[in-house]
């Protein structure tokens, strides 16, 4: 089955868009494609997401170990498949907040790889012109309101994003990632709880890796599921799921952007999800009990979602085919970044004001 | 004991010490009033907590404190008191920060060069201008506190035209020179306030320069007659140049012009005479150690005055005292045999003379029998005078019965 | 001309901004149903209804978030810190978060926000109601930071903020809330970023904000009256942006700088103007630059003391007698 070939490599059609463009297959009887919700097309719109996500994040991994990422990165690798599900999900006039582990979603939106690889390496081509760094991609094109390197600061402000669709009544929803430690911050209760009031459409996604930086989160939470558990205090449903499920997670935010869109207010989902490696580049992981990150490894959402999709009768080749078209992707958004220059010294003076300046007196 | 502003009702926080029944020094008892308190709600007599003497009253009569505060302090029989602070106000106000010594420090640092003739350093604006119009800051009075210059004081002075300092004190290029071929001496300290001193004064009065040539027979007939002597009972050589302090003390009598300083517009004239009299210190500087009243003293006695000054000046006993209040000041240079000297004003001072060499030189002599030629000791005495204060014929007036004393005065028997 | 109290200023001007853009909308704690605990806000509710003035739970930080996040996305939010103490809970989002999205993000983020709170003591609140933090905000890059003294400048000021394309943070000073003044009739609309002479005189530049402004007017006339001292006192109106060249030129015309500044001693607003005039203009200075400030303490409660710590008029006078000569 041949797929619609990729835009341009800044900004791509989402997925939805694409689903919607390409002709329809008309299902074979007997196949699980036939009765199935998802679909072909959003099936690979995941795929490609998935596998996007998967490059750019290895190829930040090779960069930093070649000394041209500085400062720190907070990888995202396990985490795949909850970026992909919400994105393909959600309308392009969305909103999406995440945190400082942020390069998923940020891909996910739609930003470009060289965007992100570019910031990464305090680049020139950079989303943010080199000026934020790795821990605040932010593509406001995309719907993708910043990533936010605060615990909890971005609960709030996710929350107000989703009063302005509720008070314009555009319909839109705001989607608000973040970990399992942020859970504990007091910024999570008040953003909860004046959601819950106010019953903004405001979708709350706990990405629980089961470690909050280095400890693991039981020791630090006084319930099991640090979001589910608490979505009561909030007159909310327990929501938990397989993180690592493309598909579960795909489902779920169907159903919470439905609910919100409806005006029936905010979720709580806690996606259950591994990270495959440390906190941060600094992190080599040595808290992980022996055999932890084994076994989560079996459950990688990507070589899962292959699986998945060969289930559904989709054929290697195009599977395989997406994954290499990707990597070249990845490889040429690659050569673009260490070839853009470091920002202009005159970006240091600009930009604290709405007018472009920073002076603070005449 | 300290006795304290009493709790006069729940609620009430402070009082007001509305009379004293006792002054200091009277005893004080338990059994009588000491104080009467009043607040808004509650008038009391209070007396003292213990008998005793009343010490201190630290809250006048109409004063309002505090609960607790302390209002006096008495003294209880065998009772010693202790030196202790003060007890703080309500409210410590900024400027109690110790400012005054933080000022000290910081106004010692200032030049005298940029001070005003109160001493008070030169605010910015003020230097501004200073330095923009080449003007004497001494030469400026100050309405601010303690007589500073304010900057509307600089532009009044400006404005009335009064005489200005000639040329500012413009710095020279660099010098450019072969480190072998030279030998740098960095100022010393002295040397630096020497320095500012002098090119100031230059700056400050129009010098002129006036001489007379004294004959020192009847002085040197004297001197030699009571040399010996005078060495064994004092310890040291009667030199010329007490004789010339001497006679200066009594011109200044018949000119006292000379023996002043210019304020503003005026001429300051000092009734007192303090001579200074400059000292060298071995090449490496000099100084002009005052001798108050010497116009008071005998010629002896100017001479060991004269003694003790150089003596304490070249062994660095000098005091801050030692340098006050000169009005005229002698500057010794013939020690060394000069021929004329064109001394720089002790300011602010108006005149200074300089005694230079004494030697045998052929004088026409005049006698009933006609002109003739002997050989006598003579010097110059060069005056120099600012020309402000007074003018060439006051000051030849004054330096001609500098001479007449000296060539006249009977100084044999002064010194019997 | 109308006569209005600094809080009747208040309501007024949000009114104004709220009727003439309808993407103007107001959170805060008791702010809607009860017009506000200074009753600054009465009316707002009545007129523009619970979808545009809101009521919030006790969360500061859920309200400035709120703030942000509809700011980023198209409406211009007022949220109302109830004491400007308790920023201190919220200065996350302060600091970290408003102050520094536009510039982190490459320009891309935009947040036309005002964040106004009842600043300042002299209502025996004690020592955590009662902070003058006005410094705070003026430290931290990204935040213009406004503090009016009368109620002319509250209209036109938060007027003015409401239409800023930049995060406002709008320092309204409690005591101050009962003044009256007179305020121009009609849409009033002031510009930040501009110092006002308020009284001229020769011999000494007062510089003063918000509460300290009329203690200075009053200590300028008793200079005048009684010690035939001439004072010029300026309203400072804006920390940032910073009216730097009427002070400037108000001080060079005298040579002699007093600041009047409620916040505790260090790093208040007025050890800035002073190292601007010591940097730019020293050699005009003629004389020492003074700070009247409260001390580097917490504000204790007693009326007794609280009245001796601020800075009053009787002080400014008695510190402007001994020192300027």
């Amino acid at each position: 089955m041949a797929t619609k070939p990729r835009a341009a490599a800044k900004g791509k059609t989402p997925a939805k868009a694409r689903a919607k463009a390409a002709p329809k297959r008309a299902a074979k009887a007997g196949t699980a494609l036939a009765n199935d919700d998802i679909g072909e097309d959003t099936r690979l719109a995941i795929w490609r997401s998935l596998l996007e996500i998967r490059h750019v994040e290895q190829r930040a991994y090779d960069l930093f170990l070649q000394n041209l990422i500085k400062g720190t990165s907070h990888l995202a690798l396990g985490h795949e498949a909850v970026a992909a599900g919400f994105a393909t999900a959600m309308q392009k006039d969305d909103w999406s907040f995440c945190t400082y582990r942020g390069h998923h979603h940020t891909l996910a939106r739609g930003a470009s790889m060289e965007g992100v690889l570019g910031e990464l390496m305090g680049r020139e081509c950079g989303l943010l012109q080199g000026k934020g760094g790795s821990m605040h991609l932010t593509s406001v094109e995309h719907g993708a309101m910043g990533s936010y390197a605060i615990i909890g600061a971005h609960l709030p402000i996710a929350m107000g994003a989703a009063w302005t669709a509720q008070y314009k009544k555009t319909g839109q929803v705001s989607v608000c990632f973040f970990g399992d430690g942020t859970t504990n911050i007091g910024a999570f209760h008040e953003a909860l709880n004046m959601a819950a009031v106010w019953k903004l459409p405001v979708v709350f996604v706990c990405e629980n890796n089961l470690y909050m930086e280095y400890t693991p989160i039981h020791d630090v939470t006084a319930v099991h599921n640090p979001a589910g558990d608490r979505a009561a205090s909030y007159g909310l449903p327990k929501i938990v799921i397989d993180g690592n499920d493309a598909d579960e997670v795909y489902r779920t935010a169907q159903t919470a952007f439905a609910k919100a869109r409806a005006g029936d207010g905010p979720s709580l989902i806690e996606c259950l999800t591994y990270r495959h490696s440390g906190h941060s580049r600094a992190d080599p992981g040595d808290y992980r009990p022996p055999g932890e990150l084994e076994a989560w490894l079996k459950k990688d959402p990507v070589p899962r979602y292959r699986e998945r999709l060969a289930e559904f009768g989709i054929s290697k080749d195009v599977i395989d085919g997406m994954d290499a078209e990707v990597l070249a992707q990845v490889d040429e958004a690659t050569e673009i970044s260490k070839a853009s220059p470091p920002p202009g010294l005159e970006l240091i003076d600009v930009d604290v004001w709405a007018d472009g300046g920073t002076a603070w007196r005449n | 004991m300290d006795v304290i502003m009493p709790q006069l009702g729940e609620t009430v926080s402070e009082g007001t010490v509305s009379v004293w029944h006792k002054s200091i020094g009277d005893a004080v008892s338990t059994k009588e009033p000491l104080f009467d308190v009043s607040s808004d709600k509650v008038e009391m007599e209070v007396p003292a907590p213990a008998e005793g003497t009343l010490l201190e009253i630290r809250v006048d009569a109409g004063t309002t404190v505090p609960v607790g505060e302390v209002v006096a302090i008495i003294v209880r029989e065998g009772e010693v008191i202790e030196a202790k602070a003060a007890a703080p106000a309500a409210v410590r106000a900024e400027a109690e920060i110790a400012k005054a010594d933080v000022a000290a420090v910081r106004s010692q640092s200032v030049k005298a060069a940029n001070r005003d003739a109160n001493g008070n350093p030169l605010s910015p604006a003020v230097r501004r201008l200073v330095a923009e119009h080449g003007l004497e800051p001494t030469a400026i009075a100050g309405s601010g506190l303690k007589g500073r210059i304010k900057k509307k004081d600089v532009l009044a002075y400006l404005e009335s035209g009064a005489t200005r300092a000639p040329g500012r004190r413009i710095p020279a290029p660099p010098l450019s020179y072969s480190a072998d071929d030279t030998e740098v001496i960095p100022f010393n300290k002295l040397r630096k306030l020497t320095a500012e001193h002098m090119v100031r004064s230059k700056a400050t009065s129009p010098h002129v320069l006036q001489a007379v040539e004294a004959d020192f027979a009847r002085v040197a007939r004297a001197r030699t007659g009571i040399s010996a002597a005078w060495k064994k009972r004092e310890g040291f050589s009667l030199t010329y140049l007490p004789f010339i302090a001497k006679a200066v003390c009594e011109a200044i009598r018949d000119f006292p012009r000379v023996n002043g300083a210019i304020d503003g517009e005026n001429l300051v004239v000092f009734r007192r005479v303090n001579l200074g009299i400059a000292v060298d210190l071995d090449f490496d500087g000099l100084v002009a150690p005052v001798i108050k009243d010497a116009d008071g003293m005998t010629l002896q006695e100017l001479a060991r005055a004269i003694r003790d000054v150089s003596e304490r000046a070249r062994t660095n006993q000098l005091k801050p005292d030692d340098f006050t209040e000169g009005t005229y000041t002698i500057s010794n240079s013939g020690v060394f045999g000069t021929m004329i000297t064109a001394p720089i004003i002790n300011q602010p001072q108006v005149a200074i003379l300089s005694t230079d060499g004494i030697t045998k030189k052929p004088v026409v002599i005049e006698t009933d029998e006609g002109d003739t030629i002997g050989i006598r000791p003579v010097g110059v005495l060069a005056q120099s005078f600012d020309h402000r204060a007074i003018d060439g014929a006051y000051s030849a007036a004054f330096l001609n019965r500098v001479r007449e004393i000296l060539q006249t005065k009977d100084w044999t028997a002064v010194l019997s | 001309m109308a006569e209005l109290t600094y809080r009747e200023a208040v309501a007024e001007a949000i009114a104004q901004e709220m009727r003439r853009d309808e993407n103007v909308v107001f959170l805060g704690e008791d702010i809607g149903a009860a017009g506000g605990v200074f009753k600054a806000t009465v009316g707002l509710f009545k007129e523009f209804g619970p979808e545009r003035v809101r009521d919030t739970p006790i969360s500061e930080q859920a309200i400035l978030g709120a703030a942000m996040g509809s700011a980023m996305t198209g409406l211009r939010p007022i949220a109302e810190i109830m004491f400007s103490d308790f920023l201190a809970v919220c200065w996350d989002l302060v600091a970290n978060e408003i102050a520094k999205a536009r510039y982190m993000t490459g320009g891309q983020m935009s947040m036309p926000l005002v964040i106004r709170t009842a600043n300042g003591g002299g209502s025996r609140f004690g020592a955590q109601h009662s902070q003058s933090v006005e410094n705070w905000a003026m430290m931290v890059p990204g935040l213009k930071v406004v503090a009016p003294s009368s109620p002319a400048d509250v209209k036109g000021l938060l007027a003015a903020a409401i239409r800023d394309p930049d995060p406002v943070m709008f320092f309204e000073q409690k005591s101050l809330y009962p003044v009256k003044g007179f305020v121009p009739d009609g849409e009033l609309v002031d510009e930040l970023g501009t110092a006002k002479v308020l009284r001229d005189g020769g011999d000494v530049t007062i510089v003063a904000l918000a509460a300290m402004v009329p203690r200075a007017m009053k200590a300028a006339e008793e200079l005048s009256d009684k010690h035939g001292i001439q004072a010029t006192v300026v309203d400072v109106r804006s920390l940032v942006p910073l009216d730097t060249q009427t002070i400037l030129r108000e001080v060079t015309k005298t040579g002699r700088l007093v600041t009047v500044e409620e916040n505790p001693r260090l790093c208040g607003w007025g050890a800035e103007i002073a190292s601007i005039v010591a940097d730019e203009i020293f050699w005009d200075l003629d004389g020492p630059i003074i700070r009247i400030t409260t001390p580097h303490i917490p504000l204790p409660a007693a009326d007794a003391l609280e009245d001796a710590t601020m800075p009053s008029a009787e002080r400014i006078v008695r510190e402007i007698v001994e020192k300027i000569d």
